[in-house]
């Protein structure tokens, strides 16, 4: 009798922890559907607002949304929380989308002959690679598109500006282009 | 730079530094294939040093992970300790870089040497891994001879759902779970079909009976005796198959009420004369002829038979 008590008491804790946890995946799966709609609805061109408690796939697809539209700097906000995210493919995802964009655009400047425009955006366009390339070394289309940023824009070796050592004759300039200085009047 | 080009274990013994030679046994530098990289990769060097006993590697000599060079970042350093063993203490230094050297044609690059530092106490021996040198291929042609326009970028990663296979999986696994626990209840409390299980009695008496009639070989007429126990399993199957207690007298009624058993009256007449003889005629061999254990037995699975409905 006792034995047959404890068998039905384990039982009853199995139906009802079973059932908790059915009930908790069945709300997870509610709010993912939910998100999957938006994803769903952003791809399909409707701007929607996302906030930072965003699940990161939604977040991914409001930064794709941004980018293909040349609204790079509402994206980066995003770019910057999904670059520090847990989620690595995500992070790489949204860097080499970021970095496309920019690249794109340093193309339409280029295509209208604006070269001062175009070089920061290369150069922006190049370190987001590098960062998805440091993710994930294997990435080929990020290599590829580095490569592409990298002849319109190369690197030298610059100057080693970091510590307190600055060249005397980068120093002086730096002094000289100020406005409103005292030219050592007596 | 060339002799490091191939693979090889390298001993580097320090130029003029005659008494660091003494401590320093080996640097063994084990370096992958010097060829085929593109922008983007890693590789990793893996350094083998040897020292002589007192002397570690001072820990705050490793290189930081850093970049090194406007193409060349240091990922990772990680010294593995192999201890001492005949007064050489081992390490192994596994390197690793990036090159994100963007070559118009192979071209081969150079990865500097590192120096680390020896120490045992007092004195600091220079520990140095070499250079090493690798080839860089281009990933695309200098004048683009391919279809179609000159960059084209790789396309953009769109963007996908949130994947729910997973969930789904596991919420059928939870709700299988759930279904099998309530099934397991429903059948531990008796609910809906499993209450008829609980209600045949003559499924029980039938499984009970053979082993009965086998067990006890004590004196055959007495009532306690294995057939007497096996007639009144049966006489409880018809009880509890009827609700109250079903004499010889009240078999009519029980048919009445339990019409599958007709098709089984002549044996249960024959039982329940059987038993009479047995229980108050004071007449178990009597009852054993009128009634072998064998029959008895073909009786129970009849019964049992016609409560389940299959006959």
């Amino acid at each position: 009798m006792r034995r047959e008590r404890l068998a039905l008491l384990v039982t009853l804790l199995v139906f009802a922890s079973s059932l908790a946890a059915a009930a908790w995946l069945g709300a997870r799966l509610f709010v993912a559907e939910r998100d999957n709609a938006l994803i769903a609805s952003l791809g399909a061109g409707h701007d929607l607002a996302v906030s930072t408690d965003d699940p990161p796939e939604l977040l991914f697809a409001r930064l794709h949304f941004l980018a293909t539209r040349d609204r790079l700097d509402e994206a980066q906000p995003l770019l910057n929380q999904l670059a520090s995210g847990d989620d690595r493919r995500l992070a790489v995802a949204a860097l080499y989308d970021m970095a496309n964009a920019r690249l794109r655009l340093a193309f339409d400047q280029l295509e209208s002959n604006r070269i001062d425009p175009a070089i920061p955006l290369v150069r922006l366009a190049k370190d987001n690679y590098r960062r998805a390339l440091t993710l994930d070394p294997g990435f080929w289309d990020g290599k590829y598109n580095l490569d592409i940023a990298m002849r319109l824009v190369r690197d030298f070796p610059q100057i080693d500006l970091e510590g307190e050592e600055i060249p005397p004759e980068a120093a002086k300039k730096l002094w000289t282009d100020l406005p409103g200085l005292p030219r050592g009047l007596p | 730079m060339e002799r490091f080009a191939r693979i090889l274990p390298l001993l580097l013994l320090l130029a003029g530094a005659a008494p660091a030679a003494a401590q320093l046994r080996s640097v063994d530098l084990y370096a992958p294939r010097g060829f085929g990289y593109v922008i983007g990769d890693t590789l990793t060097l893996t350094a083998e040093v040897a020292l002589d006993a007192p002397f570690v590697l001072d820990p705050a000599s490793l290189p930081q992970p850093r970049a090194l060079d406007y193409w060349l970042d240091l990922r990772q350093a990680r010294l593995a300790d192999h201890g001492v063993r005949d007064g050489v203490h081992r390490y192994t230094l596994d390197l690793v870089y990036q090159t994100f050297y963007a070559p118009l044609e192979p071209r081969r690059m150079t990865i500097p040497a590192v120096s680390l530092f020896a120490i045992d106490g007092e004195r600091r021996v220079p520990v140095e891994v070499p250079a090493w040198s690798f080839l860089m291929s281009p990933l695309r042609e200098i004048v683009a001879t391919g279809p179609g326009p000159a960059m084209v970028l790789r396309p953009d990663i769109s963007p996908g759902p949130i994947p729910i296979a997973a969930l789904l999986r596991n919420l059928a696994a939870a709700l299988g779970v759930a279904l099998l626990a309530f099934l397991a209840l429903a059948w531990q409390m008796g609910w809906g079909p499993f209450g008829r299980r609980r209600a045949r009695p003559f499924t029980r008496a039938a499984r009970a009976i053979p082993a009965t009639l086998r067990a006890p070989a004590g004196d055959p007429g007495s009532p306690a005796s294995g057939y007497g126990s096996a007639l009144r399993m049966l006489h409880r199957a018809f009880d509890a198959t009827d609700g109250r207690g079903v004499f010889a007298e009240d078999l009519p009624g029980f048919f009445e009420r339990h019409m599958a058993f007709r098709s089984a009256e002549l044996e249960i007449r024959r039982l329940f004369d059987a038993s009479r003889r047995a229980f108050f005629g004071a007449d178990p061999a009597g009852a054993q002829r009128d009634l072998p254990p064998a029959d008895l037995v073909a009786l129970a699975r009849r019964l049992r038979a016609v409560e389940r409905g299959t006959l």
